[in-house]
C-alpha cells in the first residue's frame, strides 16, 4: 500500500487524472454490460479493458517487464473486443439476429488474456526495446481499428438514426475521434523514434543518434495532442456510456 | 308437370334424400310392381312407369319444361336424388291398362300436339281412335284446366282431370273443358300392354353404375366447393393477417424507427410466418423476440409502452380470428 501511495505521489498529475477518468469510464462501461443486452457486452468489456491497460502507471509492480508488456497486450485485446462488439451491433442492425450469451464473451476475453499471459511467461524477459515494440503494435492496432470503428458507427447510425439511441452512437463516434488522435499521435512519435521510450533507450547507446531536436515543434504538438486527446478519450467514454444509459432507461 | 291418377298408393311422401335409386328400382322390380313412381323435387319431377316389375318408361321434367326420357331420365333422376337435399317419393299401383296409358302419355307417339279443338273434328277423331283400336291418351286442356281420357283398344278406360285423385267414369269434366274457349288437345298412342312388356330399361342400363357416377360426381363437386371455400377462407385469413402484420410493423416502427419493420419481419420469420401473431404460444415468442431486439434500440419506458400497445393489438386480433 505504501508503495502504491508512493507511486501515486511520483505520478504526473495529468496522467493521474487520465487514469482516474479511465477508471470511471471502465466502471460505468462494466456496469452497463451487466444490465444490458448481450450485444453491448463486448463493447462494454472492451472499454473496461482500456482502463486495465492504462492502469500500468498506478501498478506498483508496473516496473516488472513482463507485467508491463501484459498491459499493452490488454490494450490490444481491448480495442479488438470493442471492434467485435460494434461489428456485432452492425450485424444486428442488418439482420436483427441476436445470438450467444454474456458468459461466453466474459470467458472468451479471459481466455485470450490468459493465453497472452502464457505467451509472455514462456518467452524471455522483454527488454525496453521489446516493450516499446509491444506498445507500438498496440498503437498501430488501435489507430487502424479506430478508423474501422468510425466507419462501422457511421453505418450503424445510418441504419438506426430514427431510434432512441442513435445519438448515443454519435457520442461513440466522438470517443473514437479522441482515441484516434490520442493513439495516432503516440504512434506518430514511435514511428519516427521521437517517443520518450526510444529517447531513454538510445541514451544508453553510443552509436545511436536522434533527430528529435530538428522536429521539436512536431514532437511537442504530438505530445500535447496525445495528452489532451487521451484525457478527453477517458472523459468521452464515461460520458458516452452515461448518455447511452440515460437513453436506454 | 301434369297430374296423374293416383290408383292405390303404396308409399307417399318418402324422403328422397334417404333413398338410393338402385335400391328403389330393385325393390319395385322384385315386387313385380305395376304402376308408377313419382319423384317430386322442388324444381323437377320424375316419373318411372313399371309394368309387372319392368321399367317401361322414365321421364324427368325440369322447371323450364325441358324433358328427358329413357337413359337420360335415369341419369338425371340419379343426379337429382344425389344433389337435391329435399324431395318426396310417391309410389302408386295402377292397373296394367292404365299403366300402359300413362306410358303413352309420357313416352308414346305424339299424334296431335297442342291442336286447337275448334280447328278439328273431334267426333271424327274419336271415331278414328275407336276404329284404329288405339291404345293411348287424349289430353284436353286450356291454360287453366286439363283432363285426360285413357283408351285401350279404342275404348275409354276412364277419365281423369286436374283436382281429381283417381280415374272417373264420367266424362262431364272432360266435356266441360272441351267446351272452353281456346281448348287444345294432345293425342298420344302406344303399343299394347303386352308389347310393352318387351321393354325393360333396367336390363339395358346399369343403374348401379349411373348411381355411383352421380354420387362420385356430386362428391367431387362438394370437394371442389369445399376446396374453393377453404381457399376463399384462407385468402380472407391471409388478408387479415397481412393487415395485422402491417399494424404490428407500424406500432414497432413508431417506437423503434424504420428498423422496427425489419425486427418484426425477423420475428415473424423465426416463428413460422405471420400466423404466429394469432397463435397463443408463438405470439408470446414473437413478442419476446421483438422486446429483446428493441432493448438494443429503445428506452425502457418506450419498450413498455410499445409492448402494451402490441399486446392489446394482438389480443384483439386473436379474439377476431
Amino acid at each position: 500500500m505504501e508503495k502504491f501511495i508512493e507511486l501515486l505521489a511520483q505520478m504526473n498529475p495529468f496522467d493521474l487524472v487520465q487514469v482516474i477518468f479511465w477508471g470511471l469510464a471502465g466502471a460505468i462501461s462494466f456496469y452497463f454490460s451487466i444490465g444490458n443486452a448481450r450485444v453491448w457486452t463486448s463493447i462494454s468489456i472492451g472499454f473496461f479493458l482500456i482502463f486495465l491497460s492504462q492502469a500500468y502507471s498506478i501498478n506498483p509492480w508496473g516496473h516488472y517487464a513482463k507485467l508491463s508488456a501484459f498491459h499493452y497486450i490488454v490494450g490490444t485485446v481491448a480495442i479488438m473486443t470493442i471492434t467485435h462488439g460494434f461489428l456485432e451491433y452492425y450485424v444486428f442492425c442488418r439482420t436483427f439476429e441476436i445470438s450467444g450469451n454474456k458468459i461466453i464473451v466474459y470467458l472468451s476475453v479471459l481466455g485470450v488474456l490468459a493465453f497472452s499471459g502464457m505467451f509472455l511467461v514462456i518467452n524471455p524477459m522483454p527488454g525496453p526495446n521489446i516493450i516499446r515494440n509491444f506498445k507500438m503494435v498496440e498503437n498501430a492496432i488501435w489507430v487502424f481499428l479506430c478508423v474501422m470503428n468510425l466507419e462501422i458507427i457511421r453505418k450503424i447510425y445510418v441504419a438506426i438514426k430514427d431510434s432512441d439511441i442513435s445519438k448515443g452512437f454519435i457520442a461513440f463516434g466522438i470517443v473514437f475521434v479522441c482515441i484516434f488522435l490520442w493513439r495516432g499521435s503516440d504512434l506518430y512519435l514511435q514511428i519516427f523514434q521521437w517517443d520518450q521510450d526510444w529517447q531513454d533507450i538510445i541514451a544508453l547507446m553510443e552509436d545511436e543518434t536522434s533527430n528529435i531536436e530538428e522536429f521539436m515543434g512536431r514532437v511537442q504538438l504530438s505530445q500535447l495532442v496525445g495528452r489532451y486527446a487521451g484525457l478527453l478519450s477517458g472523459i468521452s467514454v464515461g460520458g458516452a456510456f452515461t448518455y447511452m444509459y440515460k437513453l436506454l432507461k | 308437370m301434369f297430374l296423374l291418377p293416383k290408383g292405390s298408393p303404396l308409399f307417399e311422401n318418402l324422403a328422397v334424400s334417404k333413398l338410393k335409386l338402385p335400391d328403389v328400382l330393385t325393390k319395385l322390380s322384385n315386387g313385380v310392381f305395376t304402376g308408377y313412381a313419382s319423384f317430386v323435387f322442388q324444381a323437377s319431377t320424375a316419373i318411372l312407369v313399371f309394368e309387372a316389375g319392368k321399367l317401361v318408361s322414365g321421364l324427368v321434367e325440369r322447371e323450364n319444361g325441358k324433358k328427358e326420357t329413357g337413359f337420360e331420365a335415369l341419369s338425371a333422376l340419379a343426379e337429382l336424388m344425389v344433389t337435391t337435399g329435399s324431395g318426396a317419393l310417391n309410389v302408386y299401383k295402377l292397373s296394367k291398362d292404365l299403366t300402359m296409358c300413362i306410358h303413352a302419355l309420357l313416352e308414346g307417339e305424339i299424334l296431335y300436339k297442342a291442336q286447337e279443338l275448334k280447328l278439328i273434328d273431334i267426333k271424327t277423331l274419336l271415331e278414328k281412335v275407336k276404329e284404329d283400336k288405339m291404345n293411348g291418351c287424349l289430353r284436353i286442356y286450356t291454360d287453366d284446366n286439363a283432363a285426360m281420357i285413357f283408351y285401350k283398344d279404342g275404348n275409354p278406360l276412364g277419365f281423369f282431370h286436374d283436382g281429381a285423385s283417381d280415374i272417373e267414369t264420367s266424362s262431364t269434366e272432360s266435356q266441360k273443358i272441351a267446351g272452353l274457349p281456346g281448348a287444345k288437345i294432345d293425342l298420344f298412342s302406344t303399343q299394347s300392354a303386352d308389347e310393352l312388356m318387351d321393354t325393360n330399361l333396367l336390363e339395358v342400363t346399369n343403374i348401379q353404375k349411373i348411381w355411383d357416377a352421380s354420387v362420385a360426381l356430386h362428391k367431387s363437386e362438394i370437394d371442389r366447393t369445399n376446396l374453393e371455400r377453404q381457399e376463399r377462407d384462407q385468402k380472407a385469413v391471409s388478408l387479415k393477417l397481412a393487415e395485422l402484420e402491417e399494424q404490428v410493423k407500424t406500432i414497432v416502427g413508431e417506437y423503434v424507427g424504420k428498423v422496427g419493420r425489419g425486427i418484426v419481419d425477423k420475428g415473424i420469420s423465426d416463428n413460422g410466418g405471420n400466423s404466429c401473431l394469432i397463435d397463443v404460444d408463438k405470439s408470446e415468442q414473437f413478442m419476446k423476440g421483438v422486446e429483446r431486439a428493441a432493448k438494443l434500440l429503445v428506452s425502457g419506458t418506450n419498450i413498455k409502452l410499445m409492448m402494451e400497445k402490441l399486446n392489446s393489438t394482438l389480443t384483439i386480433a386473436k379474439s377476431e380470428f
